[in-house]
């Protein structure tokens, strides 16, 4: 058997050679292989990326090798665009994370494969749902209005940056089993190949491939329960009885309900002044332990041992930890790697379809309304009088002046029940996905030196939405004015159960590339090689689909179609096309020195054709100074190479803002209820900037690769970047009069970032039974806007409490998009004091110019792992965080004010965080004024999480020609960190009705034969 | 070429005219939506940036700042600069309420100067009335201009498309402009229009208000040539008071022969949160009123009105009630305190009933969006102009004739009429705020009648102080918002900020 000495896992596809021959073979899936060798014949054992090793046969029966991963000749190949390198003859930054770095545990989106993994790429999900959204920034952004989502290859398929209609998380949509590895393409020269959507990065993912011997299957099966940890510290019953007794005793009779009036399935805790008070975790109602499942079943062969095959089927179901989100993912792919016509011909077909359910649930209006609920009140409420199918809803009878109004009357609803809002509503979002591509290389066989590659691409999906409501739903609860019972609250209203809305979608995004490929080996002289490739790429990204809304007919209350005489299908019709023509120019000199330079031309529809076409250099230099002659016999330094890269990328993705026709006069159909003239339509002279053009971004990379000591003892890698984006695609406001708005996305401003990036591997023991390593990086981030035209700052919202009060400022020598705040002022005893503030500016008024700004995004990350094997078992563990960076504690400033529990209305009580044991603070009594400005509610966003931990041990004997791995694992277990709030990690910055992060254990089995 | 992607849902302008053979009618209402709608595209939808949709509307934004920061009206929100408003302290050019409003006329000058280049590429009907339309709407959004700034720049049709920084232009000259623009059109404008358009007596009505202030605006008094255009509206215009004073602020208002100009608001089809939906849901609460019978289903718990507009007609809540003028039942007094302690307190002072979205009978059915239409310019409203030219003594007006308007006016509301001895000035600007509060006129006449500045007039909460302080003469303007001297430094800050 041939093992991997990091991990004692068989090694397939490894080749024994007959030393001095071409006689040999290649072990099979597990490892095995077997020859004909005679006494004295050296068998040479090869796998790429391993030092080779040569044992002499002399009559053994068995020979087992472990086979150990060399540094310095690491021969990864690293996928850069339009080709690959090996990585020690890569001159960009680039990361590779492979299947043996990945993340353990259930997995059910790409991403988390990848998170905490690679120094500069922080990942930061919207939350605990299972098909949350990833938020992917390298290297921090470098946009303000424009995209700053890297740019996905899925198997040389560029991904649109539309997701298809439901869809949170694009990388759901990809088997995470399927994936073999992540290429990260960080600086100028690794990603300008790519040109137009390259700015912020590259991530490149290859899934696996087929075999070159023998058929072999997998299948591993994981089973995973979770569920919330602690959350926000509301009061329950007992508590809040106190509360309101204490601090609004005038509302004391509106606490729990009328004794007897419900009939709930809840024990009565007290009675007090004739009402039953019940003890209700809201939370608890709304949340559940979750199960989730994923099969993942492989197989993968040599098609007459021709064509190299792969083949997987996977089956996940995923829930939510709150209650009906769930989600379930069938994927089926298919990849063949064919060789034809006397190996010139490489073939690489792929394709993979996704089929996704989802059970959307609006989850952060039921967590909002779970923290806030009175939890006097029951859950359910099953008398007969109840309207609203057995769930308790605060209501209020409006009825107006009887004498003058007799027919005017309606019972509000003035708090929902956040359950009835969950299990009342079922919103089925479901995808069909195809992502195939078929690349063809051909090889001239007159000239070996060319080669020709042709790549078709197809990202297809059909997303189709519907929204549903149940009978007796509150959310369809609507006046009916002709009823002729006006007089009875109970019977004038009327419920609009089933279809309220329903949106169907195509997605048809396709991609064609074709390149010319030059290489020319030199067996002597100073110039080792150069290869030129030069080419031309297509992307035409279109996104159609039409919607069927409702509203509520005024009178009657029945709801009828929202019907657009203008737009009668309420269609939309978005198309993105981009065309390039590239070259690119490699050149190994004197063994030592590794030279990359090219060129690409990018054109956008999005720009009028006078501004359509951007022009993007790049150029690096990698000296591998560990084959200087100094260094080369040195038993210290095994590997040790510079780079040094400059380049610029483009930037045009302002979709996101101004849609897809930002350039051109358009005029734009009023929506149903946005008509004015009786009579008449209404058309509105859309905004428009035909001068946009592409913002660009200047990248300098200075990076280190390093394998130090024996063994590879200490490897890794270190790069330090500064980047500056200038024509910064931004909105802002236009000169008064002279645009068709008042603000509009134009090019202006710059700008900055600086930083460095860390991988560090260190690998103390290596032995044939016991291996241990730790994987460590380390990235700093520092991003500021440098100028924005003459303006000091402009909005970046933020929304906060009331109409229109944003946080979020971008503003010159900021981060952009930092709270602009209040510095608070404390009293002795170190409570803040309401609306008193530092005057800064020391003018004696505290007005704006008193507020500063303080980041939201951190500038430090990091990640690191511990992994070991012992024979058959192995561990590993994943953990990451950040120093710095600020977050906004919204439940903070919503629920942490006295004021809060009766301020939704006269008629109804709300829930606070707990005054009692300091959750929030009593002197707080309102929110008025400027006082949700104080940075008393920014809080260090510092953490360390510890993502996942899990243990394994393979059994090699249990079934027959196989093995069967059975690991455990736990992820999230744990979180450290001073912020007082649900969760420090949070992308947008203000942590308000936050999805739980669950924890989650898991059991996996995995079974290869 | 695939590079030239064209879309389906929005329209070139050739498109546009080739798939509706009304589309000229489709693109003037978008004009004059532009003063009650805030975008295209529902009621979250706004055509300006703007942190919430709603705010960037422009009725919303004249009862800001002529209502809010004048003696009448309070609104206890806050809202990040509406607390400065409300007080009339603290003003600053970075208040986003300033830049709303600034931000919403310089929508709507260009969308006309556009539209007025489209109305150029060929023929169409009706084409110099809609021309007249287009004019006398960008010369509404100019008035604005004028009267709360006080400068700005000029963009007109000619130089709309030019990359250049347009200059600075006076008050002087902002005014002159309009003055030329209105007399220009004021003959060619047909006499009637359809519902909710601009004719001849809507351009009078605009012209009468801009030589009614032109002492403000330009140091020079022009009463005589208010006189010429007040009395075209009272003489020619064909419009009479309404017998239901609670009808002009209904749901069916579009029958009132009063209503010179409205802004329409409907509950389904017109629906914006900065029409009368802001008047109606703003000024109640389910706190303290049944909103059922005022035919909303949401109550803002915003606004309300002070003793200096409800103190006109009465000392107490019992007053109130007691007084014969339909007027001073307008105010909900359950469960509300006479004096506004602390204009936050949604439960002092007396919210305003004045608009609602019943029909005048009292029925409806409570909805989210008014369906009542914005009285902009009403009879009643020329009535006590003219009796304030009369006063001020402007050629082409009679005492005798000023009397009867104000008569005509009070008696209507069931109001005692008054004598020729009490027919003062002192009277008409109290007559104004019994009659006309809330309809977007109060500060511009608090400035007429030189009280907005200075103590000399106080009401509660005026500079920040619970029950008035003297407030410097540079409030007479709003400061310009930053964000245009920063985006054109040819403008300059008015004086103070």
């Amino acid at each position: 058997t041939i093992t991997d000495g990091s991990n004692s896992m068989p090694l397939p596809g490894v080749n024994v050679i007959i030393k001095g021959t071409t006689t040999g073979t290649s072990s099979d899936f597990d490892g095995k292989y077997s020859i004909e060798v005679n006494n004295g014949d050296v068998l040479v054992f090869s796998y790429v990326g391993f030092v080779n090793q040569e044992i002499v046969y002399n009559g053994q029966s068995t020979i087992d090798v472990v086979m150990q991963e060399d540094a310095a000749q690491l021969d990864e190949i690293v996928l850069i665009g339009y080709g690959s390198v090996k990585k020690e003859d890569a001159t960009g930054s680039v990361d590779v994370v492979s299947t043996k770095d990945f993340n353990r545990g259930s997995i059910v989106s790409t991403d988390q494969l990848l998170n905490g993994k690679a120094a500069g790429v922080r990942i930061t999900n919207n939350g605990g749902s299972p098909d949350s959204a990833p938020n992917i920034r390298i290297r921090g952004g470098s946009s303000l209005n424009a995209q700053n989502n890297p740019l996905i290859v899925i198997d040389g398929v560029p991904i649109g940056n539309d997701n298809p209609a439901g869809v949170s998380n694009p990388l759901t949509l990809v088997n995470p089993n399927d994936v073999e590895s992540f290429s990260i393409l960080k600086d100028a020269s690794a990603t300008a190949i790519y040109g137009s959507r390259a700015s912020n990065g590259v991530i490149i993912i290859t899934t696996k491939k087929g075999t070159s011997s023998g058929v072999k299957f997998n299948y591993s099966t994981d089973y995973t329960i979770s569920s919330a940890g602690d959350g926000l510290d509301v009061m329950n019953g007992e508590e809040y009885t106190r509360f309101i007794q204490q601090f609004h005793p005038g509302r004391a009779g509106q606490l729990g309900v009328p004794t007897g009036s419900v009939n709930a399935n809840q024990p009565v805790s007290q009675t007090l002044n004739g009402r039953d008070i019940y003890n209700t975790d809201w939370r608890d109602a709304i949340l559940r332990t979750a199960n989730s499942f994923n099969h993942n079943f492989s197989a993968r062969a040599n098609l007459f041992d021709k064509i190299p095959f792969r083949a997987s089927v996977g089956l996940s179901r995923a829930e939510g930890i709150v209650i009906n989100d769930n989600y379930e993912r069938v994927t089926l792919s298919a990849k063949l790697t064919p060789t034809l016509l006397n190996d010139n011909l490489k073939i690489d077909f792929n394709a993979k379809t996704i089929f996704a359910f989802k059970n959307a649930i609006d989850a952060g209006g039921a967590i909002g309304e779970a923290l806030s609920f009175d939890p006097t009140k029951p859950v359910y409420d099953f008398s007969s009088n109840n309207r609203f199918g057995g769930y308790y809803l605060t209501t209020f009878d409006d009825v107006a002046d009887p004498t003058n109004f007799p027919n005017q009357g309606f019972r509000r609803i003035i708090q929902a029940n956040p359950l009835a809002r969950l299990e009342q509503r079922e919103r089925p979002e479901n995808v069909r996905r195809f992502l195939g591509n078929i690349e063809f290389d051909y090889t001239m066989p007159f000239l070996p030196e060319l080669n020709a590659v042709v790549n078709f691409g197809l990202d297809a999906s059909d997303a189709n939405i519907l929204e549903r409501f149940a009978n007796n739903a509150f959310e369809t609860y609507r006046f009916d004015a002709t009823n002729n019972d006006l007089n009875s609250i109970d019977t004038n209203f009327l419920f609009n159960p089933g279809v309220n809305f329903e949106e169907n979608q195509r997605i048809t995004n396709t991609t064609f590339d074709a390149y010319l490929q030059y290489k020319k080996i030199f067996d002597s002289g100073f110039i080792n090689n150069f290869d030129v490739q030069t080419g031309y790429s297509y992307q035409n990204f279109k996104n159609d689909g039409y919607q069927r809304r409702s509203q509520y007919n005024l009178n009657t209350g029945v709801r009828e179609p929202f019907f657009n005489l203008a737009n009668p299908n309420n269609r939309y019709l978005n198309v993105l096309n981009l065309q390039s023509y590239f070259v690119r120019g490699n050149l190994s000199l004197g063994d030592r020195y590794l030279l990359t330079a090219s060129f690409r031309a990018d054109g956008s529809s999005l720009f009028t054709e006078d501004n359509r076409w951007g022009y993007f250099p790049a150029a690096a230099l990698a000296w591998q100074i560990h084959e200087e002659s100094f260094l080369k016999d040195s038993e210290f330094v095994n590997d040790l190479k510079l780079r040094v890269s400059w380049g610029e990328t483009g930037q045009q993705d302002i979709t996101g803002s101004v849609g897809f026709y930002p350039s051109i006069p358009l005029f734009l159909a009023g929506d149903a209820n946005s008509q004015y003239l009786p009579n008449s339509s209404l058309y509105s002279a859309q905004p428009f900037n035909p001068d946009l053009t592409w913002e660009k971004t200047t990248t300098y990379n200075l990076g280190l690769d390093f394998s130090f000591f024996s063994n590879r003892l200490v490897t890794g890698t270190f790069d330090i970047y500064k980047r500056n984006t200038t024509d910064l695609l931004a909105t802002t406001p236009v000169p008064p009069g002279q645009a068709l708005t008042n603000a509009f996305i134009d090019n202006v401003g710059e700008t900055e970032s600086e930083g460095f990036e860390l991988n560090l591997n260190v690998n103390p023991i290596t032995t044939d039974n016991f291996n241990l390593s730790v994987n460590t990086n380390l990235s700093y981030n520092k991003t500021e806007v440098t100028n924005l035209n003459g303006l000091t700052e402009i909005n970046a919202g933020g929304s906060l409490r009331g109409t229109g009060s944003d946080l979020f400022r971008h503003a010159v020598g900021q981060q952009a998009g930092s709270a602009y705040v209040f510095r608070q002022v404390y009293d002795s005893a170190g409570n803040p004091i309401p609306n008193a503030f530092v005057d800064l500016n020391g003018d004696n008024i505290i007005d704006d110019n008193d507020r500063y700004y303080k980041q939201i995004a951190p500038n430090w990350t990091f990640g690191f792992g511990i992994n070991f094997n012992y024979k058959n078992w192995d561990f590993s563990s994943g953990f990451r965080g950040q120093v710095g960076g600020n977050v906004y504690n919204l439940a903070q400033l919503n629920l942490g004010f006295t004021e809060s529990a009766v301020l939704s209305s006269q008629n109804n009580l709300t829930n606070v965080l707990n005054f009692f044991d300091g959750s929030a603070n009593p002197v707080i009594s309102d929110v008025n004024g400027n006082i949700q400005f104080s940075d008393f509610y920014l809080e260090d966003a510092s953490f360390l999480r510890c993502d996942n931990i899990a243990l394994g041990y393979r059994f090699d004997n249990l079934i027959k020609n196989g093995s069967v791995r059975v690991y455990g694992a736990v992820q999230n277990p744990f979180i450290i960190t001073d912020y007082s709030g649900q969760d420090p990690e949070n992308f947008g910055g203000i942590d308000g009705n936050f999805y739980p992060r669950p924890t989650a254990y898991t059991l996996g089995l995995n079974f290869d034969f | 070429d695939d590079l030239e992607t064209a879309p389906i849902v929005e329209l070139s302008l050739e498109e546009l005219l080739a798939s509706d053979p009304n589309a000229v009618e489709g693109l003037v209402s978008r004009l004059y939506a532009s003063f009650a709608l805030t975008g295209p595209s529902g009621p979250a939808s706004s055509d300006i940036v703007s942190p919430d949709a709603g705010e960037g509307a422009f009725l919303r934004a004249i009862i800001n700042l002529q209502d809010f920061t004048a003696d009448g009206m309070k609104n206890r929100w806050g809202d990040d600069g509406l607390d400065q408003l409300t007080t009339t302290s603290n003003w600053d050019r970075n208040n986003k309420f300033f830049r709303l409003f600034y931000d919403r006329a310089y929508f709507t000058i260009p969308q006309c100067n556009n539209f007025l280049q489209v109305l150029q590429t060929a023929d169409f009907p009706d084409e110099e009335n809609i021309v007249a339309e287009t004019r006398f709407l960008r010369a509404l959004a100019y008035y604005n201009i004028i009267d709360v700034f006080g400068k700005g720049v000029l963009a007109t049709d000619e130089n709309f498309g030019q990359s250049e920084l347009l200059p600075e232009s006076s008050r002087q000259e902002l005014f002159d402009y309009v003055e030329s623009e209105l007399l220009a059109i004021e003959p060619v404008i047909r006499t009637t229009s359809n519902y909710g358009r601009a004719n001849r007596y809507v351009v009078d009505m605009l012209l009468t208000k801009l030589y009614l202030n032109a002492e403000v605006y330009t140091g020079t008094p022009r009463w005589d040539d208010a006189a010429i255009y007040v009395n075209k509206v009272i003489n020619e215009g064909g419009y009479s008071l309404d017998d239901n004073f609670i009808r002009l602020f209904s749901a069916d208002n579009d029958a009132s022969p009063e209503i010179i100009f409205p802004l329409i608001a409907e509950s389904l089809t017109s629906q914006s949160f900065g029409n009368t939906t802001y008047l109606v849901n703003g000024n109640l609460s389910a706190d303290t009123m049944p909103l059922s019978q005022f035919g909303a289903a949401q109550g803002w718990t915003g606004h309300r009105a002070t003793e200096a507009w409800y103190g006109l007609f009465g000392n107490s809540a019992a007053e109130l009630e007691a007084s014969n003028d339909m007027r001073a039942s307008l105010f909900w007094t359950d469960g509300h305190n006479y004096t506004m302690t602390d204009y936050r307190t949604w439960t002092d002072g007396f919210p305003s009933i004045k608009f609602r979205n019943t029909f005048s009978d009292g029925s409806g059915n409570p909805v989210d969006f008014s369906a009542t239409d914005f009285p902009f310019y009403r009879l009643a409203d020329a009535y006590l102009i003219y009796a304030e030219l009369a006063l001020r003594g402007a050629a082409n007006t009679t005492m005798a004739d000023a009397l009867s308007y104000v008569n005509q006016v009070r008696t209507r509301s069931f109001a005692d009429p008054i004598g020729m001895g009490e027919l003062t000035l002192d009277l008409i600007i109290d007559e104004r705020g019994r009659e006309l509060n809330l309809e977007g006129h109060r500060r511009s006449d608090l400035i007429r009648f030189n009280m907005f500045t200075g103590g000399s007039y106080l009401w509660p909460w005026k500079g920040g102080s619970p029950n008035g302080t003297a407030i410097s003469d540079d409030y007479k303007l709003f400061p310009i918002p930053v964000t245009a001297i920063q985006s054109n430094p040819n403008l300059t800050q008015n004086p103070g900020f």
